[in-house]
């Protein structure tokens, strides 16, 4: 499955780089494409393009502050606080997998 | 620049006595202060807490990463501390912590983009389950470098 995540927490220097990492990580071992965005102190790094966007299959929100969804207009979004990915990341893929029953 | 150059022997300390969460946070918080990142010792202190209430900071694998951006903080820095007995802190895996890293960022950071970067960096590493089994064993600060290399 392709995924495409942007994680972001409240202080933005420190979970949201976690986060990236454990999601990168999990969709890796359970066979998945993912690309996550980080909005952190640091601005927006690995910024989602229009074509990465077009070619999802789902858009995952992993954040504690207000993020835009504009650019997802017609995808499949799914938000989740930051915590359940810092807890159990494997479980956030493959309840993805479970919604998009894929 | 590389992550270790954000490792500065003075803020590190891996043979803590602390015995609990304030006093890790006091120790770590004094080391920066000493090394002249923190401006402001009980302000920086206070805004640590003030993050602390808002979320969980204990990434679990016996590992935390208290952070304060604050207006107390000159630079940016990391103090690392390992405590020589578990302290209790609250965790994503609900098991208490003995190795801590506490981030010190100015709360106005537009000129310490790099160095950011370098913290973002870190951050990064400690998602990464190979670097905390090797965190998990280090013992010095070269073991620590070696483990972010």
């Amino acid at each position: 499955m392709k995924i495409l995540a942007i994680t972001a927490c409240t202080a933005g220097i420190a979970h949201t780089y976690i986060a990236k990492e454990k999601l990168e990580n999990a969709a890796k071992e359970l066979g998945d494409h993912i690309k996550v965005e980080t909005q952190g102190s640091i601005g927006v790094e690995n910024e989602l393009t229009p074509e990465d966007i077009r070619e999802a299959d789902v858009i995952l929100i992993s954040a504690d502050i207000r993020v835009s969804k504009d650019r997802f207009t017609g995808k499949p979004v799914v938000e989740i606080p930051i915590s359940m990915v810092m807890k159990s990341p494997k479980g956030v893929i493959s309840k993805i997998h479970e919604k998009m029953g894929k | 620049m590389a992550v270790k150059e954000i490792l500065d022997k003075r803020v590190i300390d891996l043979k803590m006595k602390a015995v609990n969460k304030d006093e890790v946070i006091r120790h770590l918080a004094g080391l920066l202060k000493k090394a002249g990142y923190v401006e402001d010792l009980e302000g920086y202190i206070k805004d640590v807490y003030l993050r602390e209430e808002e979320g969980i900071t204990g990434i679990g694998g016996h590992v935390a990463i208290p952070h304060g951006k604050s207006e107390f903080v000159d630079k940016v820095g990391i103090a690392v501390g390992r405590t020589e007995q578990m302290v209790e802190w609250e965790s994503y895996d609900e098991e208490p912590v003995d190795l801590f890293f506490l981030f010190a960022v100015p709360s106005d950071s537009e000129g310490a983009k790099g160095h950011l970067r370098l913290i973002a960096e870190l951050a990064g590493k400690l998602g990464n389950e190979a670097i905390m089994g090797k965190l998990q064993a280090a013992s010095t600060y070269e073991d620590l470098l070696d483990a972010f290399s």
